[in-house]
């Protein structure tokens, strides 16, 4: 929690109607950002991603499991936050169980796509080893390490940098058992197969304060917010989930506003974050 | 009489399950390509259910309201307002559903008149009686009704609409054959009288443009789900009066 005397407030609000927010930035301006990949290596996929002061470690595992009756042509994906104590004392035990399970919600709809697939971040039928059979089970978690704001985008950020550094292991089955029988599947340990993240979104927070809304707010610009708007947005410029957050209701013009703006500062910051990514894996290799 | 009871087979057919999702896939195909095919239920693209909403189903609780669209049937009981026990302003528990309970109170954080009871909670309880689809826009208009019938000091009602995406089409108010294999689906929850979009989700694959689209739709169904609404709280009124 944040607390603010009456003249800082103002200070806040005051910088954020003049364009120059108080650590300097404008208010479509990202904070310093660094990407590390790799960061654990029991995992298939991991990044460290640092947003200011806001820290995520995410992690992809994948396991084999059994794709469920309904979607049989399909492997299954899931998206856990969890928020650690080191990042606020609050969230010991269970104080941190609304903010991860919002976390998680809202990354799940932003990641996953409609029912039908359309606009998911990884597509589910590359993920099937043998149909009806096996499958790959991706398990994607985010840590918040620290919190300082924008955790939403930061942990987003992080996993589509974990999923860039994802390997899948090659899989080989054996075709000689009848049709009912379980496949035999030989995981290989030397061949990895890369993911495709290019169709992986973004989320733009525009957090609004007073009359103008501000990109990447620190948790002091946040206690200051009538509301938030969350939107993600692929390299395409589709819009691929949308989330409100705050108290205060919105006009419509204002969300279609909203929504253009994120639209114009997601492709600046899927630009960012591809050479982040590139640099990251650049260094991970010379290691 | 039932002397040929012995014969009867009560396993379902093994291809029972293919050709529901045949049947699916051919609804899919028509909601997809089609410009207005009349859906499952009759209705055309942009027609919502019959909506049937009443005031008081529940005698215990200080408001109450019951709705029924097509299938979905949803009772709301609201208690209070109590004094607080824990420093939490405003608290719902929806039946095992922590996503539709957050969203629930994301939808009405902005619309109840929180500094007129302080140090007080009001407690809104949902219960889904029969899932159909639409469920969580139908929770919202619900629970507004029943906060209302509760005389909670609100702005304005809440209303809720959803649409699902299919293809180049968007259809209104689905069913949950439709939710099931739409391509994004979009919920507004709004203040009809202050013209207010008091919470937006939204997910699948959608162009700005569209989503321009929908969300006007969802505001102008929002509106007249409002009008009925208002009907309804006016005659529990003449009713109690009378």
């Amino acid at each position: 929690m944040v607390g603010l005397s009456e003249g800082e407030k103002h200070f806040i609000r005051g910088g954020i109607t003049q364009d120059l927010r108080t650590d300097g930035r404008k208010r479509l301006q990202f904070r310093a950002l660094s990407v590390q990949t790799g960061v654990i290596p029991q995992a298939n996929g991991s990044a460290r991603v640092r947003l200011g002061a806001t820290e995520i470690i995410a992690s992809v595992k994948a396991e084999l499991g059994k794709p469920s009756i309904l979607h049989p042509d399909k492997g299954k994906v899931s998206i856990f936050v969890d928020c650690s104590p080191t990042a606020e004392p609050m969230f010991e035990g269970r104080g941190s169980e609304e903010l991860s399970a919002e976390l998680s919600v809202s990354l799940q709809r932003c990641l996953l796509g409609g029912k039908s697939g359309a606009g998911a971040a990884i597509d589910l039928s590359s993920l099937i080893v043998v149909e009806g059979k096996v499958c790959w089970d991706l398990y994607i978690d985010g840590l918040v390490v620290s919190s300082d704001g924008n955790l939403l985008d930061a942990l987003a950020a992080a996993i589509k940098v974990a999923l860039s550094d994802t390997g899948i292991p090659k899989v080989n089955v054996s075709v000689n058992a009848a049709s009912d029988e379980e496949p035999e599947v030989d995981v290989s340990d030397e061949e990895f197969l890369q993911f495709d993240t290019s169709s992986v979104p973004v989320i733009i927070t525009l957090t609004k304060v007073g009359r103008h809304y501000i990109v990447d707010a620190n948790s002091e610009e946040e206690s200051q917010m009538s509301s938030a708007v969350s939107v993600s947005v692929n390299r395409h410029g589709q819009i691929c989930g949308l989330t409100k957050r705050g108290g205060a209701g919105l006009d419509p013009s204002v969300i279609f506003d909203m929504i253009s703006v994120a639209k114009h500062v997601s492709q600046q910051f899927i630009s960012l974050l591809d050479s982040e990514i590139a640099a990251a894996e650049a260094e991970e290799a010379e290691c | 009489m039932s002397a040929l009871a012995g014969t009867g087979t009560y396993s379902p057919a093994a291809a029972a399950g293919g050709k529901r999702r045949e049947r699916k896939e051919e609804l899919r195909r028509h909601l997809v390509e089609d410009a207005d095919w009349p859906r499952a239920d009759g209705r055309s693209f942009h027609d919502c259910r019959p909506a049937f909403m009443q005031t008081g189903p529940t005698t215990a609780a200080s408001g109450s309201a019951y709705a029924e669209f097509g299938k979905t049937k949803v009772i709301v009981s609201v208690f209070g307002p109590r004094e607080s026990k824990k420093a939490m302003m405003y608290s719902d528990v929806g039946a095992d559903n922590k996503e539709y309970s957050s969203m629930l109170h994301k939808a009405f954080e902005g619309a109840v008149m929180l500094h007129t009871f302080p140090k007080t909670t009001v407690d809104v309880f949902a219960l889904v009686l029969e899932s159909g689809g639409s469920d969580l826009p139908i929770i919202i208009s619900c629970a507004s009704l029943a906060l209302a019938d509760a005389g909670i000091m609100m702005y304005d009602l809440v209303t809720s609409v959803s649409v699902s995406c299919f293809g180049k089409n968007i259809i209104i108010d689905p069913t949950s054959d439709e939710e099931a294999w739409q391509d994004g689906s979009l919920v507004v929850a709004f203040m009809p009288a202050r013209k207010e979009i008091t919470q937006l989700t939204l997910n699948g694959e959608w162009s700005d443009g569209r989503i321009t689209n929908a969300v006007e739709l969802c505001m102008d169904a929002c509106s007249k789900l409002g009008d009925i609404m208002r009907d309804r709280l006016k005659d529990t009124a003449t009713l109690t009066s009378e």
